[in-house]
């Protein structure tokens, strides 16, 4: 195929984004900054119709992958950049796009009359492009370019109220965060050249299935994961998401909920070959993802602030696309993806329109309560996307979610276990906050009484992100077949996907398992049930039982983010030692030495020429005796 | 003991205290007096070795050397009596105007 | 033109001497000599690059006693390390407009823009001495005459510590000299002539000689700490000048002369140089994070940007080299933004610290933009120019000796945590009650052209930088084997 070739879709992707933001900036900036986002929804509809006709396209067999131009050359180092438009890519693409569509328009309504209006837009919409580069990157480096655009905007968005010095510290821990997990994809990225000389997926794929032993793969399949824990939130570097929820809310919903954060989970697909070339790598994965999942699920149910809640239930999800993956189940993590896309993103707006109702930048439960009455839309929004949360047959998130206990259940052991507790912990904090901002208000609750719905344009987006939880269900069978076109072509014995590749027909994303549904649905109704019992027939408990230690060691996320900000810290000191103390005090301090030095030893020497006639004399004396004893010799 | 060892021992250490006295001294008069008196050991030795080789160059250097003698010792008294007269004292220690 | 090397340096310097008579006029001189400058080099990049055959411009003239000869040479280095110096020198001109300085201001510029161009000419290792001690002077004035507060020290301290390493560089020049003579018994100072194996045993001694010189310049931890003064204190297209061109004196004397002359020394020196090279891309970065005035930490972050340059220039690989030497480009272009706009702030409040602003992005947008871009430039956002060279030299590093590019990949993670809080500081934190953002208006259209030239650059270079690359590989493939 040739660039001639390349489909115009395509080519539509980059384009469309590339001049609305320009447009925007150079010419609606200044003319009529309130009418930025005119430019930007047009781009995203005609992006999302590209997405989806590109999907149409891989469904029936098209993929491609085809180098563009090339980048950078020096001797045989060469790195080319291109596009790859196969399943797992346009798939997420598909999500992203819609979704991404939809909180645009979201957004039109909810950041209306804000000041920096226009600075959103545009920020936002280069979020959107960096997210489609990476989606649609053929090589490592490629990747690690949107990659990094993605933490940009990330921070950009996250500080957009910079005035707020809590939005500006969340901006920059994000930033920073992510930037140590850079490290590790900078590094790997740069392993990969060193090993491989090459960082094309699809010749990486050729090489990983040729066999040979390639001794610095272990290396890099850590650095992929560390790279992969910092952009998805994982236990140790996940603690930047939830104080990311200081951005808009239009932010929190796309980007930390539905793409950027999924951008680890997509590289660890885009590398699987390697990582599960490398043994002991995909175990290391699972359990990481399983021990987040539980881990974020239990401290989701403490939290008050809704985005917060919500913001580790990200966390958790996540950590089960990393035991989706580290199980070897590529299709099921990637179905989980977009159904939480989905869902995830219908919760963020419907928190959104409550604190847009009560005028607040976010809402805490003890501001909210009883709201079932005044906004029945984002009630039922709401209920929809945490029913699909919940994993309740026959919502979306059930189909997503059974298969990835399904295959836990399978391997058996910690694993499976943990599986069905953070089956029963999601379910307890959506739970607990359906029933404290939505049910019977308690008198520690504010109730919010001048709460209205929320005006259409952030309305109708929202019941539509809603119904696409719900019918999410539905999207198995072309994820499956999405899957398949996207390893189409590969060479056999490819670890880790032997199973789709030899074996044609063969539904490669688990039946459904009654055990494993049964046992599901029951710890599901199990953590339900807890939250009931928690905040509907007890109320008040929420407020009564938590204070002192306990809410120390909760708002600490039991001691880790006191060990990361010791960690912090310590940097911190060292630097002010290192540019104080040792550079200026030091190294300086030598060099502004030899000055003084200078001084002092002319001043010895100038103590032998103090005008003393009768010194002089002696000298003179010497030196006559020096040079006699000489000649006479 | 020959008349050169005699001679040569006297204006030796005639030489010696000249030398000593223009550096050990603080008197500038003192000084002066040293250096007339290392220019006289030095004239005695000449003479005696002008007559010894025969040499009456040496001589001629003789007459040269005290003409000079009484060249310099005019100029350093009239430097010596100069400092005196306005007011700087005739003390080496003290004059340290080319301190460094 | 037959003999247009020496244009090219004369007509700076013939720039300076009209810029010192003109009296009140001399800035429109300078604007005129640094436009034509700026032409110059320009037709002689075009007339060498379009023709292969003509890659290299030779200039040869009379030989004087003791072999010293006067000779000039133009490979694609040579000409795209002029064009920065020229176009730098264009820039710091039109942003120092509406300064109130003496005619000797402009006339030093142009000055020390000549002494820049002999360097990168000569070919002759006398005339590279007596051009490489010639752009001292002028920066010494810059310095001394036009700087803030503690300007003197700052240009005194400049001066005798760079001096005193180029001191250890002309005793490797002598003796390399004259063991030659020995050898051969012809006096020569050719350096394409010159070879180290007439040195024997003291050929370690000259080389790290030379090294010390160059790295002085460069500068290498331990021999830095002249620099954040000089940086600090002198005027802002002084710091552009200083931060942009002549730090790349050292890296261009390690290339042209050190390398070449010592292929085996300096690569068997990769574990210390390389090591002081990655080390100072991470020493760099903490002592960045320790400043208080903004001016100091981007002198910091300069040693660090240096560092990777080094880094990939010595681990001779193509990437490595082609990376380092592009870096250099884009270290002049990034920071030299980053400078002006220092300058920008200091000419409007007299103020540099980071506690002194505050909530500039409000009041000074524009500021904000281009701060925030050759900020995210500096730290190595890939899409702009910075990435680029950091990568290709880590790459190249990487296949040298892996442990400097593991602490070089932590130099580029540290990059980010002294860069945004100093952006946030200034720009995005509240007004303190000592604040002088009331001072700050946002930029004018003339410092927004200056700007947006520098921004678009950036870009483009990081976007398409291989032209850019391919235009400095015949020099590069010739000078290190």
């Amino acid at each position: 195929m040739t660039a001639a070739q390349v489909p115009w879709a395509a080519w539509l992707l980059f384009a469309a984004p590339v001049t609305a933001i320009l447009f925007g900036f150079f010419v609606m900036r200044r003319l009529k900054p309130e009418w930025t986002h005119v430019p930007i929804l047009v781009s995203c509809a005609v992006v999302t119709a590209s997405a989806f006709w590109l999907a149409a396209e891989v469904y029936t067999g098209h993929s491609f992958d085809l180098n563009l131009f090339r980048f950078a050359e020096a001797g045989t180092w060469a790195v080319d950049f291109g596009l790859r438009i196969d399943g797992p890519g346009v798939a997420v693409l598909a999500m992203v796009s819609f979704v991404g569509s939809l909180i645009h328009l979201y957004a039109a309504g909810y950041m209306k009359g804000d000041a920096g209006f226009s600075r959103f837009f545009l920020v936002f919409h280069l979020f959107f492009l960096a997210m489609i580069g990476l989606l649609t990157a053929n090589n490592f480096v490629q990747l690690y370019l949107f990659w990094e655009l993605v933490g940009v905007a990330s921070y950009l968005l996250v500080g957009f109220w910079f005035h707020k010095e809590s939005a500006r510290k969340a901006a920059l821990k994000a930033f920073l965060t992510n930037r140590v997990g850079d490290f590790g994809l900078l590094l790997a990225v740069l392993l990969i050249v060193l090993q491989f000389k090459i960082t094309h997926f699809h010749l990486l794929y050729l090489k990983a299935a040729s066999g040979a032993a390639f001794e610095l793969l272990p290396v890099i399949g850590v650095l992929l994961v560390w790279a992969a824990c910092a952009k998805s939130a994982q236990f140790p570097l996940y603690f930047w998401l939830p104080d990311a929820m200081e951005g808009p809310t239009p932010t929190s919903a796309l980007m930390h909920a539905a793409t950027m954060v999924t951008a680890g989970v997509f590289l660890l697909v885009r590398s699987w070959p390697l990582i599960a070339a490398v043994p002991g790598l995909p175990h290391l994965i699972a359990w990481i993802g399983a021990f987040t999942a539980l881990f974020a699920a239990i401290i989701a149910g403490t939290k008050k602030d809704l985005k917060r809640i919500l913001a580790y239930s990200t966390v958790s999800h996540l950590g089960l696309m990393m035991l989706a993956l580290g199980l070897g189940q590529v299709g099921v993590a990637l179905f989980h993806l977009i159904v939480h896309g989905f869902f995830k993103a219908a919760l963020f707006l419907c928190a959104g329109n409550i604190a847009h109702a009560l005028h607040q930048p976010t809402a805490n439960v003890d501001d909210v309560g009883g709201l079932q009455k005044s906004m029945r839309l984002t009630y039922l929004s709401f209920l929809l996307a945490a029913f699909s949360l919940a994993g309740v047959f026959p919502l979306g998130g059930f189909f997503s979610k059974d298969a990835i206990l399904d295959a836990a259940w399978h391997h058996g052991g910690g694993l499976a276990v943990m599986g069905m507790l953070v089956a029963a912990g999601s379910a307890f904090y959506i739970f607990r906050m359906l029933f404290l901002a939505f049910y019977g208000a308690r008198p520690e609750q504010k109730r919010a009484p001048h709460a209205h719905e929320a005006e259409p344009i952030l309305g109708v987006p929202v019941l539509f992100l809603a119904l696409g939880a719900a019918a999410a269900g539905l999207l198995k069978g072309p994820i499956e077949r999405f899957v398949v076109m996207g390893w189409h072509g590969m060479p056999s014995g490819l670890p880790g996907l032997d199973v789709v590749l030899n074996l044609p027909g063969e539904p490669f994303l688990p039946h459904l398992n009654l055990t494993v549904a049964g046992l599901g649905t029951f710890m599901a109704a199990l953590g339900a049930l807890a939250a009931w019992r928690l905040t509907m027939s007890d109320p008040g408990f929420d407020w009564r039982w938590r204070g002192g230690a306990l809410e120390a060691a909760f708002e600490s996320d039991f001691g880790w983010k006191t060990f990361v900000d010791g960690f912090a810290s310590a940097v911190s000191r060292l630097a002010g030692f290192t540019g104080k103390v040792l550079d200026k005090g030091g190294v300086d301090g030598l060099v502004e030495g030899t000055s003084g030095f200078a001084r002092a030893a002319g001043a010895a020497i100038a103590r032998s020429a103090q005008g003393r006639v009768n010194d002089y004399l002696w000298w003179m004396l010497a030196g006559t005796a020096l040079l006699l004893g000489r000649v006479l010799r | 003991m020959s008349l050169t060892a005699v001679v040569w021992a006297t204006t030796g250490s005639l030489f010696s205290f000249g030398l000593a006295i223009v550096v050990f001294r603080r008197q500038l008069l003192a000084m002066l007096l040293g250096l007339e008196l290392m220019l006289a050991a030095v004239n005695v030795s000449l003479v005696h070795h002008a007559g010894l080789f025969d040499d009456a160059e040496a001589l001629a250097v003789v007459a040269l050397v005290i003409a000079v003698a009484a060249a310099e010792a005019v100029v350093g008294l009239a430097l010596i009596l100069r400092m005196r007269r306005g007011g700087r004292g005739a003390d080496a220690a003290l004059l340290t105007e080319l301190q460094g | 033109m037959s003999h247009p090397l020496t244009i090219l340096w004369a007509a700076p310097l013939a720039g300076a001497v009209v810029c010192a008579v003109a009296g009140s006029r001399a800035k429109y001189a300078a604007l005129g000599f640094s436009a034509l400058f700026v032409g110059l080099i320009a037709a002689l990049g075009f007339a060498q690059g379009s023709n292969a055959a003509l890659a290299v411009v030779n200039e040869i003239g009379p030989v004087w006693s003791y072999g010293i000869s006067y000779r000039l040479s133009a490979d694609s280095l040579s000409i795209g390390l002029i064009g920065l110096t020229a176009f730098l020198n264009l820039i710091c001109v039109v942003a120092s407009w509406e300064l109130e300085v003496s005619p000797w201001y402009w006339a030093c510029f142009l000055a020390l823009a000549s002494a820049l161009t002999g360097v990168f000419l000569a070919r002759d290792l006398f005339f590279f001495y007596v051009f490489w001690e010639a752009t001292l002077i002028p920066m010494f004035f810059i310095i001394g005459l036009w700087g803030s507060s503690n300007r003197l020290h700052a240009a005194v301290k400049f001066f005798l510590f760079t001096f005193a390493g180029s001191v250890f560089m002309l005793l490797a020049l002598l003796a390399l000299v004259s063991a030659h003579h020995r050898v051969s018994g012809v006096w020569t100072w050719d350096l394409a002539v010159l070879d180290a194996s007439a040195l024997g045993s003291a050929a370690p001694l000259v080389f790290w000689g030379l090294v010390l010189g160059f790295a002085v310049k460069i500068p290498m931890i331990p021999l830095h700490t002249w620099l954040p003064d000089a940086h600090t204190e002198a005027p802002a297209a002084g710091s552009v000048m200083l931060a942009g061109v002549m730090l790349k004196m050292g890296v261009y004397g390690l290339l042209r002369v050190a390398m070449p002359l010592f292929p085996t020394l300096s690569f068997d020196a990769l574990p210390v140089l390389g090591g002081l090279a990655a080390f100072s891309t991470i020493y760099g970065a903490l002592c960045a994070m320790a400043q208080t005035d903004l001016k100091r930490m981007i002198a910091y972050s300069s040693i660090a940007h240096l560092g990777f340059c080094l880094l990939g220039v010595l681990s001779r690989t193509s990437q490595g080299l082609a990376g380092g030497t592009l870096q250099l480009v884009n270290h002049g272009l990034t920071t030299g933004a980053l400078f002006l706009m220092v300058g920008f702030l200091y000419e409007r409040s007299h103020k540099r610290g980071l506690a002194d602003f505050g909530d500039l992005a409000s009041r000074a947008p524009y500021l904000a933009f281009f701060f925030g871009f050759s900020t995210l430039a500096s730290v190595g956002l890939p899409g702009l120019n910075g990435f680029v060279g950091e990568f290709m030299a880590l790459s190249g590093a990487l296949a040298a000796l892996p442990i400097l590019a593991f602490a070089g990949v932590l130099g580029v993670t540290l990059a980010a945590a002294y860069a945004l809080p100093a952006f946030q500081a200034v720009f995005w934190a509240p007004a303190g009650p000592g604040s002088v953002s009331d001072k700050v208006t946002d930029l004018d259209a003339r410092e927004r052209a200056v700007l947006w030239t520098l921004s678009a650059l950036m870009l483009w270079i990081g976007l398409a930088p291989r032209p850019w690359l391919a235009y400095f590989e015949p020099a590069l493939r010739g000078l290190v084997r």
